[in-house]
């Protein structure tokens, strides 16, 4: 059970009054809140805790017992809980839980897991089954008590210049007469927002639209490289014969803690990153890793919240996606803001794609999840100057508007999921923008198509207007995402998308009409019993289409992903796609059940090289490990990729035989990008070690084998040797 | 021809080696077919991760309806307890057990018997429905399993595989390169 937001820590006024354990009024119960422990047994069951023990195991415990999420045991549940009643903890399992499919548990279910959750906590079982509506004090029945609050501290870098963009108030005054160095040794300086460095980047062309278009070689000026998404660079200093000289050349240790899983986009020599912990924006010199400036915009995250995946550039300006939903644009040569906008006014933690694409900042939100949304999932286009939308796209139809019978009857406000939460990528020529959307999450099954979830998109980037759509996996319901990126390649006469989605078939459509071409799975999938060969669409196995939330229904590939976020790369000189991939089963929601897929031998990663043209499959290779980097590629012959176990890695793009490899800090995780400087060519590649199902499903099989460090968010760059 | 025939040959470079295995699998009763799976970790969560550990491998001959399996295993947390045939809903899905198989009483051995499989069974494990279910004494519903497979080529880890590796497939499709080449 993991929460897409931190567990509240709000009391609730109405539940500080005293509260009488033990007499109850039409179901409600009262108790006195005075009670710090309590023999007094409590609203449960010893049967429904037992019960509540398995479900939990089932549900919660690959995430709240392992780090994933806050423990649900001891001083700091009670500290989150303790002045709340167990009717808002039964709301919260049964409304939220589990991330992968919230709303998907039982009454029964939920409501077993809040007497185990009680019982583990120390509570007294007794005759009273516990239902919805009991509403007794946790703090009543629960002994114990809650921690003191603290000031939040964090790591921190003293400012060489003042907090031009305003300070966190808090953090100056507890500042306020102490040595900022002293602080920092000690690890206690206090998290400051505005410039932290000040510098200014000497030399920066802006980035017009014909070099976003054409990228000069030597920069990584967007998330995929190109319009096209490739991960791909012309790039060839490095290549096949010599790839095994690379050296470290720098190192750039970023905040702790967090989902770390960005993409070092360069420029003119500069590399720009992020600290998602913080919400920390850092311009490098890309040659020597110096500091040039930063901004801590904040505010600093303090549970498991969205990576922010990708920056954008354009013009002289430099677009951050805050995970408080605020979207920033800061001048590229200063990191000073520009503008900023709310781009979403729901929750405050939706981090979708981001890109820029026909001179408009474009921005798809994404955790769209939530019941009762006031803003549907979208993806709309901002102009670059001052943030102004010019056109906004539902990815949820509602009723009335094209699409939106394909969800039935159900209400509007219960249509939610569809999440752009990958970026997109764009055809300068047909003037489209391609993006994928998630799944439907609104737990109903067998309504309808439930447009445009589960979706290739294509929008024209000056109206916004759908083009087309085409959906290969419509009500779907097990969390298997097709949103990733849409790589372009032209095949003749022909314009194809290629994209790839968690069932990891790789699927070719047309995208100047949406119609589909061709498919190869490249992993084992027992979801789909067929695929049709016009359509595209697939057919769910029958008792998936037929179970119930709570059914187990052992599918391959899990939430995972056959393919996940890390992206392929598409190599014209050989044209292949070149895919990560992971082989894990589940047996149903949440993060447990977890398995090897058949024939897999354990190997959980596999890459697959396909040719773009045919689908011809071209070469594989597995390890145990699964990569959590996008696959890199170069016009060297050499392709590169990184993986759970710290080891990065370089391979031959014709056979992908490795040809060196290096580990590193801790997981290797986000977006390998290459750019040069001065005739150089340099290999840079991120690590962090917290994320999501691509990431946690892997540890719990990898638990008791293999080890890694929970620390070392950072940038790594290679090259190689310096002529003497 | 055999729905089996789907599986092993997903990714085989052409018509001709289709129907070379196909006409293996198609083939009279007395022909034997070789099978192989990896049994690994039964489903792992956090509450269970500790006790559910270790490794092995089985083979498998089919000869008529006369079905023979012999492996190893190694790397339990607790001695092996007792090992079943089980025939799932889909390969990679989960259902009962069918026959009862010996296994060594220990945290590594062996795994071994002989049962004779039905039509119905036979036609399972065409299409990867039965695996091999390993208990012990602290998964007593199960430690190690695997989906039996059609022999193949299995190689080591990060070594490269060029165009025709095994990838099982369920997909009603039939083969996806055949058909494209019959397409033309």
């Amino acid at each position: 059970m993991k929460g897409r937001e931190k567990w509240g820590t709000r009391v609730s006024a109405a539940l500080g009054a005293a509260i009488t354990f033990g007499a109850a009024m039409a179901g409600v119960w009262v108790s006195h809140a005075a009670a710090q422990t309590s023999a007094n047994p409590a609203p449960f069951t010893n049967a429904q805790a037992q019960a509540g023990q398995a479900a939990y195991a089932r549900n919660c415990a690959s995430c709240h017992d392992n780090g994933e999420a806050p423990p649900l045991a001891g001083a700091g549940f009670l500290g989150v809980w303790g002045n709340r009643t167990t009717r808002d903890l039964f709301a919260r399992v049964k409304d939220t839980m589990p991330l992968d499919n919230p709303g998907s548990l039982s009454e029964d279910t939920a409501v077993s897991i809040v007497a185990y959750l009680l019982k583990n906590n120390d509570a007294t079982a007794g005759m009273a089954a516990f239902t919805p509506t009991t509403a007794v004090a946790i703090n009543a029945v629960v002994p114990g008590e809650a921690p003191q609050q603290s000031a939040q501290t964090g790591t921190g870098r003293r400012a060489r210049a003042p907090a031009a963009n305003g300070s966190n108030p808090d953090a100056a005054a507890s500042a306020g007469g102490s040595d900022p160095d002293a602080d920092l040794r000690r690890g206690v300086a206090a998290f400051r927002t505005g410039i932290t460095v000040a510098g200014t980047v000497a030399k920066y062309t802006p980035i017009t639209e014909e070099m976003m278009i054409h990228p000069p070689a030597s920069d990584w000026l967007m998330h995929y490289g190109n319009y096209a998404g490739w991960s791909h660079s012309p790039l060839k200093h490095i290549n096949a014969q010599n790839v095994h000289n690379l050296q470290l050349r720098w190192v750039w240790s970023m905040d702790e803690g967090e989902r770390q899983q960005i993409t070092p986009l360069v420029h003119d020599g500069v590399m720009f990153v992020s600290n998602n912990i913080t919400n920390k924006v850092q311009a490098l010199d890309a040659k020597t890793g110096d500091l040039i400036w930063e901004n801590t915009l904040g505010p600093k995250l303090t549970g498991q919240q969205n990576a922010t995946r990708t920056m954008a550039l354009y013009g002289d300006k430099l677009f951050y996606p805050a995970t408080d939903a605020n979207l920033y644009a800061l001048d590229a040569r200063t990191g000073k803001i520009d503008w900023k906008i709310k781009f979403s006014s729901y929750g405050n933690d939706k981090v979708g794609g981001l890109m820029v694409a026909d001179g408009k900042l474009i921005a798809g939100l994404g955790r769209c999840d939530e019941r009762a949304l006031a803003d549907r999932c979208f993806i709309a286009a901002y102009d670059v100057n001052d943030g102004h939308q010019i056109w906004k796209f539902s990815t949820v139809a509602y009723t009335g508007e094209p699409g939106g019978d394909s969800w039935g009857t159900l209400p509007n406000d219960q249509r939610t999921g569809a999440d752009a939460w990958i970026p997109g990528t764009y055809d300068p020529k047909l003037k489209l923008t391609y993006w994928g959307t998630g799944q439907a999450k609104s737990g109903a099954r067998g309504i309808g198509d439930q447009l445009f979830s589960n979706a290739t998109i294509a929008l024209d980037v000056e109206t916004g207007l759908l083009k087309w759509y085409q959906q290969p996996a419509p009500d779907e319901g097990l969390d298997l995402d097709e949103v990733f990126e849409k790589v372009l390649v032209d095949q003749g006469s022909q314009k194809v998308l290629l994209s790839a989605g968690k069932k990891g078939i790789l699927w070719k459509l047309d995208r100047t009409t949406g119609k589909f071409l061709d498919y190869v799975p490249a992993v084992f999938q027992n979801v789909f019993t067929s695929i049709d060969r016009t359509t595209g669409r697939g057919t769910y196995r029958p008792d998936i289409v037929a179970s119930k939330p709570d059914d187990s229904h052992p599918s391959c590939p899990s939430p995972a992903g056959g393919k996940n976020w890390p992206a392929s790369s598409y190599d014209p000189q050989n044209d292949l796609i070149i895919l990560p991939l992971d082989q894990i089963c589940v047996t149903s929601g949440g993060m447990a059940g977890n398995y090897e897929a058949p024939a897999s031998d354990g190997y959980i990663a596999r890459m697959s090289a396909y040719r773009a043209k045919t689908f011809k499959p071209v070469w594989t290779f597995q390890q145990r490990p699964p990569f959590l980097t996008s696959a890199m590629t170069t016009a060297g012959g050499v392709g590169f990729v990184g993986d759970w176990d710290r080891t990065f890695r370089a391979f031959d793009l014709k056979t992908g035989k490795t040809l060196w490899t290096t580990r590193l800090g801790t997981t290797a995780q986000g977006f390998p990008t290459t750019y040069s400087v001065d005739g150089d060519q340099y290999i840079a590649v991120p690590t962090g070690y917290n994320g999501r199902s691509p990431e946690v499903r892997p540890d719990v099989l990898l638990a008791y084998e293999r080890n890694r460090p929970f620390s070392g968010h950072a940038v790594y760059v290679f090259a190689l040797p310096k002529a003497r | 021809m055999f729905a089996g025939c789907i599986m092993a040959l997903k990714f085989t470079s052409g018509p001709l080696v289709l129907a070379v295995f196909c006409a293996a699998f198609g083939a009279p009763a007395f022909a034997a077919d070789n099978y192989q799976t990896n049994i690994g970790p039964t489903p792992l969560d956090g509450s269970n991760r500790a006790s559910v550990l270790g490794r092995g491998s089985v083979l498998a001959t089919l000869d008529g309806k006369k079905f023979t399996l012999h492996g190893t295993f190694a790397g339990l947390a607790t001695p092996a307890t007792e090992a079943h045939l089980c025939m799932g809903n889909v390969m990679g899905g989960t259902g009962p057990i069918i026959y009862d198989v010996t296994v060594s009483q220990a945290q590594s051995g062996e795994v071994s018997g002989t049962v004779m499989l039905t039509p119905e069974q036979i036609a399972a494990l065409k299409i990867g429905k039965i695996y091999v279910l390993l208990d012990s004494q602290k998964a007593p519903k199960g430690n190690l399993w695997g989906w039996f497979q059609p022999a193949h080529k299995t190689v080591g880890p990060e070594v490269p595989q060029e165009g025709n590796w095994y990838l099982p497939n369920i997909l009603n499709d039939d083969n996806h390169m055949v058909k494209k080449k019959a397409q033309g």
